[in-house]
């Protein structure tokens, strides 16, 4: 594969978590390596406890690894102090969450700005243009100045995911980003994740246990019990999610 | 800062029944606070003018006579006599240059020589024993606040009048007018005509105090060259005691505050300050735990929010502010409210709470609640009350707050 040739955006080596609680100590991820190249539409498989939660959150920066490195857009991630985390997630990682954890007391539009305005990153009338044209982009051009509270679950969905895009990351992670919706917008939801993959090569990293989903992505890494069983290729397609 | 501000407001405006409450709670707390500031001020002030207004604030007076000892030949065992010396009456003299250094004092209002001595006074049989005041008739309100206290005729002295106290009118069956005979201590007698009679409402006052011109007191009390003391009155009360010190060794004279004068009174007022500090204090306590608890509710309940703007790198600080910010907005709302509560509330007891004759019933005063020191006060308190909930906000745990 040509991406073999590139360097990866995300570089993952050998990474452990171990939760302790008290007296007890439970290893959840037991020494995960893997590379993520740019333009990648990665699904991470794997029943539920298997610790794709976990990894995600490490690979966020939310959480912090027990050992190993992982290494993204050049920097290792595992010796960066809190508030060179905090700046760099709000540059370059997007997340979706399976529940969409929307602002309430915004409204669509303020929500997607959000996370550029609260950084200081652009101007108001900027962000709120930005904002505009990525929830038209998301179907919702009619909805920007609907409360977050009165949208159904796929399209407050849909501005979460306008809002992981909003600081053009280069790394959006999704845990279960449908978990929550029905069958219809679910897959409406995943459509959309696969056009802004093709369109803006936007890397992605994808946690389902929906074996639907993920034979719709391009690469398939399956972690069982803390390690990755394997991490295999979509069988047609070579370029974004696979759109049979 | 526009960001945290605007968050700030929205999770205020969100749940309004919280914040309306939260800005009750703390109007409230103001207006305990500013009523109390009002009522101590305005009952310190009134018990002040009650005592104070009709003493000196300070009085300068001739030190009290040494008793003179005689010092014995070094070389012999020691053997000293003790004298009081009698021969002399106690006076300032001269008084021009003791009573002009004090009127220098810029913290001097007005500074006035009285004479003072004893007498009796007779209206055919009866006799009765007096305090001759003898002070300057333009300086009489100066001394004692005898013009509003004036039941019968007026508070004129002339050379020939004397004001006098309603129960020693009584006692001698005198009024307004009439004539009595005034015979000082130094053995000299003078008719005098009773001008004002008053009423001041303190026993003592009324049955044994005789005002009288200065010039003809000095000749009745046969001092030529000398006065009894200087009242002085200051612009600040409270400056008296170091005042009093200064002109003590300004002049060489004794010079008493009447802090010392009237010890009860004004350890009474200030103990009356240390309650109202007290309750002063509980009301922002209260205001305190009242905004802490509220926001600490906020956080726990925004805290997948708060979690997902971490995730999203919004800082710690960021947060922070949104909660301080929320707690100054809470407490500066409901400190103009309560103050302007306060106010509406101390001018309602100061207009209706009165007794028939008119005088206040609660000495209340709406002009000293302190409005600008609560209302910083409060919000100061309030957004240090959102410390605490800040910091919690600041450190929720995304992963755990977003997984919830
Ligand atoms: N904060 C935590 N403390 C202790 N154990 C945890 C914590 N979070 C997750 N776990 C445990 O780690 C394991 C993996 O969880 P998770 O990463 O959520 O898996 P998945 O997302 O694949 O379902 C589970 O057994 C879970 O109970
Ligand atoms: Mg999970």
């Amino acid at each position: 594969m040509s991406n073999d040739s590139r360097q990866p955006l995300l570089s993952v080596a050998n990474l452990t978590k171990t939760y302790v609680q008290g007296d007890v100590a439970s290893p959840v991820l037991k020494g995960i390596s893997f590379d993520v190249y740019p333009g990648e539409f990665v699904a991470m498989l794997g029943p539920s406890g298997s610790g794709k939660s976990t990894l995600l959150s490490i690979l966020g920066t939310l959480l912090r690894p027990t050992s190993g490195h992982f290494f993204m857009l050049g920097h290792d991630l595992t010796v960066a102090d809190e508030d060179e985390l905090t700046q760099f997630r709000n540059r370059n990682i997007g997340f979706v969450f399976q529940y969409h954890h929307l602002l309430p007391d915004f409204t669509a539009l303020e929500n997607v700005m959000f996370p550029a305005v609260a950084a200081g990153l652009m101007q108001e009338e900027e962000a709120e243009h930005r904002a505009a044209k990525l929830l038209t982009r998301v179907g919702l051009g009619n909805r920007l100045d609907y409360k977050a509270t009165k949208l159904s679950g796929g399209q407050k969905q849909r501005v979460a995911v306008a809002r992981a895009l909003m600081n053009k990351p280069a790394l959006i992670l999704a845990d279960e980003p449908t978990g929550n919706l029905d069958r219809v917008s679910a897959h409406q939801v995943m459509e959309l994740l696969g056009e802004i993959n093709a369109e803006s090569q936007t890397t992605f990293l994808i946690s389902t246990h929906d074996a639907e989903i993920a034979r719709r992505c391009q690469r398939r890494i399956t972690v069982i019990d803390g390690r990755i069983a394997s991490t295999e290729a979509a069988s047609i397609g070579s370029e974004g999610m696979v759109t049979a | 800062m526009r960001q945290e501000i605007k968050i700030a407001l929205r999770y205020l405006l969100s749940s309004k029944l919280q914040t309306g409450l939260l800005i009750g709670g703390v109007g409230i707390g103001v207006l305990v606070f500013s009523f109390m500031t009002a009522l101590i001020n305005g009952l310190t002030q009134f018990q002040i003018e009650q005592t104070v207004g009709s003493i000196a604030h300070v009085t300068v007076e001739p030190r009290e006579r040494e008793p003179r000892i005689i010092k014995a030949d070094p070389s012999v065992q020691l053997l000293a006599a003790v004298l009081r010396d009698n021969t002399q009456r106690e006076q300032i003299r001269p008084w021009q240059m003791a009573l002009d250094t004090i009127t220098a004092d810029p913290s001097v209002r007005v500074a006035v020589p009285v004479i003072s001595g004893n007498g009796l006074v007779t209206r055919g049989q009866a006799v009765q024993p007096v305090t001759i005041t003898g002070v300057k008739p333009e300086q009489l309100s100066e001394v004692a606040a005898i013009a509003p206290a004036i039941v019968n005729g007026s508070a004129t002295l002339d050379l020939d009048g004397v004001i006098i106290g309603a129960r020693l009118a009584k006692k001698l069956s005198v009024s307004d007018g009439q004539t009595l005979v005034i015979r000082s201590d130094r053995g000299r007698e003078r008719s005098v005509k009773v001008r004002g009679v008053f009423s001041i409402g303190i026993e003592t006052l009324d049955e044994r105090v005789v005002y009288m011109n200065f010039k003809s007191s000095k000749a009745l009390l046969d001092l030529d060259n000398g006065i009894s003391r200087i009242d002085v009155k200051l612009t600040d009360l409270n400056a008296a005691p170091a005042l009093a010190e200064k002109f003590g060794a300004a002049t060489g004279l004794k010079s008493t505050s009447w802090t010392e004068k009237n010890k009860r009174l004004f350890d009474a007022i200030q103990g009356q300050g240390s309650t109202g500090s007290l309750i002063k204090f509980f009301a922002i306590v209260t205001i305190v735990i009242g905004v802490s608890s509220a926001l600490l509710l906020t956080t726990v309940r925004r805290k997948p929010e708060i979690g997902i703007m971490r995730s999203m790198g919004v800082s710690k600080t960021f947060i922070t502010r949104v909660f301080i910010l929320q707690g100054a907005a809470v407490g500066l709302l409901g400190a103009l409210a309560g103050s302007a509560a306060a106010y509406a509330f101390c001018s309602l007891v100061y207009q209706v709470a009165r007794r028939p004759d008119g005088t206040q019933l609660v000495p209340v005063d709406p002009a000293q609640g302190a409005y600008l020191f609560g209302i910083l006060l409060a919000t100061a308190a309030s957004a240090l009350a959102a410390i605490l909930p800040a910091r919690a906000a600041a450190h929720i745990d995304p992963v755990e707050a977003i997984s919830q």
